[in-house]
């Protein structure tokens, strides 16, 4: 259970300190949704406060990320140890290798750098058409682009019309309209099947 | 007015990626509006024109949220954290006719039907990119 301390001051005291424990959460959990749990200041829409970086990863030194966004910006994102990362699940900065994408949110420090709250490697969220179904892999299509979803055993579920996740995939069929959460793999472009939500 | 507390819609939200981009979002885009971006506030809504409307077919869900163009931002309220954020509207989408009838739940209260998707800057200022989707208030 979380203790009751306020996860952005944990995070910029965290950075500051240099209390960089990679592998553990002092937060308690490693799941990004913890991130979420805690109490969320308002957002005033004339001020952003949450601090965002997007792009690939481009060297890892210790518990730092340096990042390449896909605009040309360049990140430094502090690996503290209430930091939540999911890769296909909730892991560890151990997971995370050079040239990975990732999407992270947190808060700015003074020096320029980000502590982030919660960062997700390699995650797409895709809406695609089923072409063609094997065990181990679901041919997509993504905007005209032929696209691998690889079935991992264990880990992807389909929910149908909203239904419980179920592991069960025979429901789905060829031409259905889907939406594919998981984990992009630069390795070969094909993207890890976590969660697929069957649409008509 | 824009970004105020004026109900406007509820449902289901996901999220896209726009412009410049890494992995299969590279082929994305700039949305409908031009100039969408996966770090910046911007949404996409079912009824950013006529031409728009004509694909997400969200009335086929018995959604027939009212237009709001290109521009327009919208208030965005998680139904349960009440986590805010305010997107301006950037693309068309989602898709609403492809998943009828779809809920996503919080505290044992649910949404129904896809009516809005989100960059992921701004799905994230109010919840997890994993959870994928989300339960939202919309206001204008």
């Amino acid at each position: 259970m979380n203790p009751p301390i306020d996860r952005r001051r944990f995070l910029a005291s965290a950075a500051v300190s240099g209390a960089t424990i990679v592998g553990a959460s002092a937060l308690g959990a490693l799941d990004p949704a913890a991130a979420f749990a805690d109490p969320t200041p308002s957002l005033d829409p004339a001020i952003d406060t949450a601090a965002f970086a997007e792009g690939r990863v481009t060297q890892i030194k210790g518990s730092a990320l340096e990042v390449a966004g896909s605009s040309g910006d360049q990140y430094i994102l502090q690996i503290t140890n209430g930091t939540s990362i999911w890769k296909v699940h909730p892991t560890t900065i151990d997971a995370i290798e050079v040239g990975d994408g990732l999407y992270a949110r947190g808060v700015d420090m003074p020096d320029g750098t980000i502590a982030p709250d919660a960062v997700w490697v390699n995650i797409v969220n895709l809406h695609c058409t089923i072409s063609a179904i094997g065990r181990d892999r679901i041919q997509l299509d993504h905007n005209n682009n032929a696209l691998v979803g690889n079935v991992l055993t264990g880990t992807t579920t389909a929910s149908y019309l909203g239904g419980a996740q179920t592991p069960d995939l025979s429901g789905l069929k060829i031409g259905q309209a889907v939406q594919v959460l998981g984990a992009w793999r630069p390795a070969d472009d094909s993207v890890d099947i976590v969660t697929l939500w069957a649409g008509h | 007015m824009a970004c105020s507390t004026t109900y406007l819609w509820r449902g289901e939200t996901t999220w896209f990626c726009c412009g410049p981009a890494w992995g299969p979002c590279g082929s994305a885009g700039g949305g409908a509006c031009g100039g969408c971006r996966s770090d910046s506030n911007h949404a996409a809504w079912p009824n950013a024109s006529a031409a728009c409307w004509d694909v997400t077919r969200p009335d086929l869900c018995g959604e027939n949220m009212p237009r709001r163009g290109c521009g327009f931002v919208l208030r965005v309220r998680h139904q349960c954290t009440n986590a805010v954020v305010c997107p301006a509207i950037r693309d068309c989408g989602p898709r609403t006719q492809s998943f009828c009838g779809e809920l996503t739940c919080c505290n044992g209260v649910c949404r129904s039907n896809r009516i809005l998707d989100l960059t992921p800057k701004a799905f994230s200022a109010i919840g997890s990119l994993s959870a994928g989707k989300l339960p939202v208030w919309i206001y204008n």
